[in-house]
C-alpha cells in the first residue's frame, strides 16, 4: 500500500504565550517561535506506518509512505524527522505560510496525488494553529474520492479500509473503497487502533506515536527529499481566505463565586447563554 | 492548591534556544562535525537528536518523575521492583538509542560528540533524575570495560550494555569504606580457571538491583589475596547478577543478593541497595583486563564520566526548577508594583514584576546557564582530544588537561549550586513551593545527594588542589588562567561589558595568587590549611570560570544582536540576546566579587576551625 501523509508544522501549542501579534495587527509574528509538527499530522504518520508494516517487525516497510509539507526551507526539519520515524520519501512544496489557505493546499495536494498515485491520503483532522478542519474534506471532494474523517480506528482489508469514525456518542464504522482520503483523530494512536493485513489482531502497539530512533535519524539524511514549486502543482495560487486583521484573545476575566446551583444554572442560561 | 497538577503530568521543560546558542553560537560544534571521528554528523543530525531526545524526555521520562518519587522502589522476594512505568521507559529509551549517541559504532553506538551526549543527558536528568541513574551507571560501567577490558570482554559485554539488554553498576562503597575507598574489605580469591571468587558487602549501590534489564553487570572493587593495603591493592571485577554463557545467554544465579534498599530524602525512584556478594561462596567474577591491582585507576576513569554526569544532574534539575519558578512568577499575582507603593488600591501585579523576585530569577538563570556552559566547555575539550588524537598530540594534551582540571569544578560547583538554585526556586514560589502539588520541593530533595555521591564535594576540592593543580607541572592551571587572561585583555575596553571584564581580571589574579598560597602551605608544612581552604578555592575557581563563560556568551550575543534586522520580527531574538547580556553582568557584578573577598579571607589564614577542640563544639 502506498500512503501519502500531509504534514504541517505549527507553533508549539505548549508555548502559546510566545505567539505575538505586532502593533500593526496585520499578521502573526512568527519570529522566535518553536515549531513542532501538528500533533494530528504526527498521528496520521503513525497510522500510515502502522498500515505499511507488520507490527511485530516495524522496521521493514510493506509499501511506501511519502510525506509532504508546504513551507519554507526550514520545514525540511519536520520532514527529516518524519523520515527518521520511518517514512520513505519526502516532498516539500516551497511556499510560505502567509501565501496559503486550506483551499489552495487542497488544490495543490490534488495535483500531487495525481502524480504520486497513492492508495490512501492520510492527514490530521485539523491543524492546531488555525483549527480549520477542511483540507482533508476539500481534497476528497476535488479528487472525487471516498472519505472518512475523524478516524479513531483503521483496519486494512483487501482494497478497502474499515474506518471507525469519532461521532457524538460513539464510533461509527465505515468501509471506504481505495483510493480514499482519511483524516485521523486522537485515538488513532491507541495500542489497538490500526491494523494492516500483516499485523496480527493480537498485537498491541505502544500508546502514542513512535519516536525517531537514533540510527534512523542518522540514516534519514540518505532518504530522498524533493522540492516542488507551488506553481508546478497549481496555476491558481489565489486565496479564498482574506485576513483583515489579527488580535489576541481577550485576557481571561476573574471568576466569580455562585451562590448555589440555582444561581449557577441561571447564570449559565442568562449570562453565558450556554444552556 | 486550586490548579494542582496531577501526578503524571510532565513538569520538565528546557529552553531549546539556549541549547542552540551553546552548541552552535558559543561552542561552535559545527567546527568539528562532518570530519574525522564525527564524519557522519552534521548540524542537522545534531539538531534532530536534540529535538527528539527532548521530546522523549518530556513525554516518557517527565511523567514518571513525581510517580517515582511517591512510589519509590520495593524489595520483594530478593528482587527490586522499580516504580510503575520505569521498565517501559527503559525499553523505550534503548529502542530510541539515546544512550549510545557517543558510543563506538563498533559496539552499537553512533560515535557522536560527547557534547551532544551530555546535552541530551541533561534533558533526561532534568526530566527524571532518579530514572537516569539506571542507564547512566550502565553506560559508565560499559565505558570502563571498553577502556580496560580484554577483547573478549568487550565482545561479550559492550553491545548488550550499550543496548540496554543488561544494566550495570559501580560498587565501591562499604560500611567502613565511604570516602576512604582504600579501606575496602571485599575479597577476590583466584580460582583455577583464572576467574575469582568474590566475597563481601557493598552498600549504597545505585541500581544495585532492578527489574528493567534481564541482567546486571556489577563492577566491583575488591582485594586479591596478598595485595597491598589501601587503594593500591584494589582490583576491579566484572560480577554479573546472573552468570552468562559465551553466546550471551543466561546461566545460573551468581550469588549476588540484595540485603536491603535504603529509604531516602530524594531520588526515590532510584534503588539504593545493600549488595552481598558470595554469601554462599557462589559468586564468581572476572578481572577487568588482565592485570591485578589496577582497580582504582580504572575506576577513576569511570568516575570522570560519572562526576560530569553528577554535576550535570545538578544543573539539569536546577534548570527545571528555574523554568518552573519563572512560569509561576509570571502567573502569580501578589501585591502592587513598587512604583505604586503608596496606593492601596493599585492593581495587583504578577510577582515577576517585584524587584526581589527578579533578583532571584536572574540569580538562578545566571548560575544555571553559567554552569551549563562550563559543562559544555568541558565536553567540547573532550571532543577535541578525539579530533586531535594522532594529529596534534600536544594540543590534544592541552585539551585533556582542561578536561581533568574542570571535572572537580563541574561536579562540585554544579551540584552545590544546583541544590541552591532549587532552594531559591522554592523561595520564589512562596508557600506553594513548599507544597507537593508543585515540582520544586522534589527537585530540591532530589538534588541534595549530588554533592555527596561520586565522592563528596570536599573530596572533589581535594582532587582539585591535591592532584589537578600540580598536574603536568601546573600546565593545566596555567592553561586555564592564561585563557581567562587572554579574554580579559581582549575585552576589558568593551563598551558594555568592560567593567565586568575588569572584575573578571581581578578574580583571575585572586585565583592565581591563592593557588600560590596553597602551594606555600604545602611547602611550609601548614598542611591542615589546605583541606580547610580547598572548598573555598574550588568555589573561587568555579565562579571565575562561570563568569568568564557568561561574559563570553554576552559578547557573542551582543555581536549577534547588532546583526539582527530592525523591526519587530526580531523582537524575540533580541530579547534572548539581551538576556545573555544581563545574565553576565549580574553574575560578574554580584557573584564574582566573592572571589576577591575569598582570596582576602584565605590570606588571613584564620584557623579557628582547626584550633577549636572537639569538646568545645557543644557540651552534649
Ligand atoms: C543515594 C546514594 C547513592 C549512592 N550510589 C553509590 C553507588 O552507586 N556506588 C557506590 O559505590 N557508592 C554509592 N554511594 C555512596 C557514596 O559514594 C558515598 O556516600 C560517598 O562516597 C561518601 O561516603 P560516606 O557516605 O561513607 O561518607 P563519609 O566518607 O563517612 O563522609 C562523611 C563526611 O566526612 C567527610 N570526609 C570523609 N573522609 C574525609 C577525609 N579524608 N578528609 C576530609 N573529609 C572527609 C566527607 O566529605 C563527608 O562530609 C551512594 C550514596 C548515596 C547516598
Ligand atoms: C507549611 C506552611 C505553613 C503555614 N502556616 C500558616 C499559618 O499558620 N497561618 C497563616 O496565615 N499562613 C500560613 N502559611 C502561609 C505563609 O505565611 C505564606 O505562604 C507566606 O506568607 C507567603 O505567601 P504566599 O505563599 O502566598 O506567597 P506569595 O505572597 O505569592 O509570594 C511568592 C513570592 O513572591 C514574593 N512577593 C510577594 N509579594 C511581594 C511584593 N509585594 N514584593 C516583593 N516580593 C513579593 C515573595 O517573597 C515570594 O518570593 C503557611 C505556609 C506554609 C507553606
Amino acid at each position: 500500500m502506498k500512503i501519502l501523509v500531509a504534514l504541517k508544522r505549527v507553533a508549539d501549542p505548549d508555548n502559546a504565550n510566545k505567539v505575538k501579534i505586532p502593533p500593526s495587527g496585520d499578521r502573526i509574528d512568527t519570529a522566535g517561535l518553536e515549531w513542532k509538527p501538528n500533533p494530528f499530522d504526527e498521528y496520521a504518520l503513525e497510522a500510515a506506518l502502522r498500515l505499511t508494516e507488520d507490527g511485530k517487525a516495524p522496521k521493514a516497510r510493506a509499501g511506501e509512505v511519502v510525506v509532504v509539507t508546504f513551507g519554507p526551507k526550514e520545514t525540511e526539519q519536520t520532514l527529516r524527522a518524519a523520515l527518521a520515524t520511518g517514512a520513505d520519501r519526502a516532498i516539500r512544496v516551497d511556499v510560505t505560510d502567509d501565501k496559503l489557505d486550506g483551499a489552495l493546499v487542497a488544490r495543490a495536494l490534488k495535483a500531487l496525488v495525481e502524480r504520486e498515485k497513492p492508495d490512501v491520503v492520510l492527514m490530521g483532522k485539523q491543524a492546531v494553529d488555525g483549527d480549520s478542519n477542511q483540507v482533508g474534506q476539500s481534497l476528497a471532494e476535488l479528487l472525487d474520492w471516498p472519505m472518512a474523517t475523524f478516524a479513531a480506528t483503521i483496519q486494512e482489508e483487501q482494497g478497502a479500509l474499515l474506518v471507525g469514525r469519532e461521532v457524538d456518542g460513539g464510533v461509527a464504522v465505515l468501509r471506504v473503497r481505495l483510493p480514499a482520503v482519511v483524516t485521523v483523530d486522537l485515538r488513532i494512536v491507541a495500542p489497538t487502533s490500526v491494523y494492516s493485513l500483516k499485523t496480527a489482531r493480537t498485537h498491541k502497539y505502544n500508546d502514542g506515536v513512535r519516536f525517531a530512533a537514533l540510527p534512523a535519524i542518522m540514516a534519514s539524511k540518505k532518504k530522498p527529499l524533493a522540492e516542488v514549486k507551488l506553481a508546478d502543482l497549481t496555476a491558481d495560487s489565489g486565496l479564498k481566505v482574506q485576513y483583515h486583521g489579527f488580535e489576541p484573545p481577550p485576557a481571561r476575566k476573574a471568576g466569580i463565586k455562585v451562590k448555589d446551583v440555582a444561581d449557577l444554572v441561571a447564570r449559565l442560561k442568562n449570562e453565558a447563554k450556554v444552556l | 492548591m486550586s490548579n494542582a497538577p496531577n501526578l503524571q503530568q510532565n513538569r520538565y521543560k528546557a529552553d531549546l534556544r539556549e541549547v542552540r546558542f551553546l552548541l552552535f553560537e558559543q561552542f561552535k560544534l559545527d567546527q568539528i562535525l562532518g570530519q574525522g571521528p564525527f564524519e557522519a554528523w552534521g548540524p542537522d543530525e545534531v539538531q534532530m537528536v536534540v529535538d527528539e531526545a527532548y521530546k522523549f524526555s518530556c513525554e516518557v521520562l517527565g511523567p514518571l518523575n513525581a510517580v517515582g518519587d511517591r512510589t519509590g522502589c520495593r524489595l520483594e522476594g530478593g528482587q527490586v521492583y522499580t516504580p510503575p512505568g520505569f521498565k517501559e521507559a527503559w525499553n523505550k529509551l534503548y529502542e530510541a538509542g539515546w544512550m549510545a549517541v557517543s558510543a563506538e559504532p563498533e559496539y552499537g553506538g553512533q560515535g557522536g560528540p560527547f557534547t551532544l551526549h551530555i546535552t541530551i543527558q541533561e534533558f533526561m536528568s532534568g526530566a527524571n533524575s532518579a530514572f537516569i541513574m539506571y542507564p547512566g551507571l550502565a553506560f559508565g560501567a560499559a565505558e570502563v570495560i571498553q577502556l580496560f577490558g580484554t577483547d573478549a570482554q568487550k565482545e561479550h559485554y559492550l553491545r548488550t550494555m550499550y543496548g540496554g539488554k543488561w544494566g550495570g553498576t559501580m560498587c565501591l562503597t562499604e560500611p567502613q569504606a565511604g570516602s576512604d575507598v582504600g579501606s575496602s574489605r571485599t575479597t577476590a580469591k583466584k580460582l583455577p580457571d583464572g576467574k575469582y571468587a568474590i566475597r563481601g558487602t557493598k552498600i549504597f549501590i545505585s541500581g544495585g538491583d532492578h527489574d528493567c534489564a534481564e541482567n546486571i553487570v556489577h563492577l566491583v572493587l575488591a582485594r586479591v589475596d596478598n595485595a597491598p593495603a589501601g587503594t593500591k591493592g584494589l582490583s576491579l571485577f566484572i560480577v554479573p547478577k546472573v552468570r552468562t554463557n559465551a553466546d550471551g545467554s543466561l546461566g545460573e544465579a551468581n550469588d549476588v543478593t540484595v540485603g536491603a534498599i535504603e529509604h531516602k530524602m530524594g531520588i526515590n525512584g532510584s534503588a539504593t541497595c545493600v549488595l552481598n556478594f558470595g554469601e554462599n561462596d557462589g559468586c564468581v567474577g572476572e578481572l577487568v583486563g588482565t592485570v591485578e591491582n589496577q582497580g582504582m585507576s580504572q575506576m577513576f576513569r569511570m568516575m570522570n564520566g560519572a562526576r560530569i554526569s553528577v554535576g550535570l544532574q545538578g544543573v539539569a534539575v536546577a534548570s527545571a526548577a528555574y523554568l518552573n519558578a519563572l512560569e509561576y512568577a509570571r502567573d502569580r499575582k501578589q501585591g502592587p508594583s513598587i512604583n505604586n507603593w503608596k496606593d492601596a488600591t493599585a492593581p495587583r501585579v504578577a510577582i515577576v514584576e517585584h524587584p526581589d523576585v527578579r533578583r532571584m530569577l536572574l540569580d538562578m538563570k545566571s548560575r544555571v546557564e553559567g554552569i551549563r556552559a562550563l559543562i559544555i566547555k568541558l565536553t567540547r575539550h573532550f571532543d577535541m582530544t578525539r579530533v586531535l588524537q594522532g594529529k596534534d598530540d600536544e594540543q590534544a594534551l592541552y585539551h585533556q588537561g582542561q578536561v581533568d582540571l574542570l571535572v572537580p569544578l563541574v561536579k562540585a560547583y554544579g551540584s552545590d549550586q544546583g541544590f541552591r538554585v532549587c532552594e531559591t526556586a522554592i523561595q520564589t514560589y512562596g508557600g506553594a513551593g513548599y507544597i507537593k502539588d508543585y515540582p520544586v520541593e522534589q527537585y530540591c530533595r532530589d538534588a541534595k545527594v549530588f554533592s555527596i555521591y561520586e565522592g563528596t564535594n570536599h573530596i572533589q576540592a581535594m582532587d582539585l588542589v591535591g592532584r589537578k593543580l600540580g598536574q603536568r607541572g601546573g600546565a593545566n592551571l596555567q592553561g586555564f588562567l592564561g585563557d581567562v587572561a587572554a579574554f580579559v585583555k581582549a575585552n576589558e575596553k568593551h563598551p558594555v561589558l568592560g567593567k565586568a571584564v575588569k572584575e573578571l581580571g581581578e578574580a583571575q589574579e585572586a585565583v592565581a595568587g591563592t593557588a600560590m598560597r596553597l602551594l606555600g602551605w604545602f611547602q611550609m608544612g601548614k598542611m591542615p590549611m589546605v583541606p580547610l581552604s580547598a572548598n573555598r578555592f574550588l568555589e573561587m575557581m568555579s565562579e571565575t570560570a562561570v563568569a568568564w563563560l557568561l561574559l563570553d556568551a554576552a559578547k557573542i550575543a551582543l555581536d549577534a544582536q547588532e546583526k539582527l534586522p530592525a523591526g519587530d520580527e526580531s523582537a524575540s531574538e533580541r530579547a534572548f540576546y539581551e538576556g545573555k547580556k544581563h545574565t553576565a553582568l549580574y553574575y560578574a557584578l554580584n557573584v564574582l566579587p566573592h572571589v576577591r573577598l575569598s582570596a582576602e579571607i584565605l590570606g588571613r589564614e584564620d584557623s579557628s576551625a582547626l584550633e577549636i577542640s572537639t569538646e568545645s563544639f557543644a557540651t552534649v
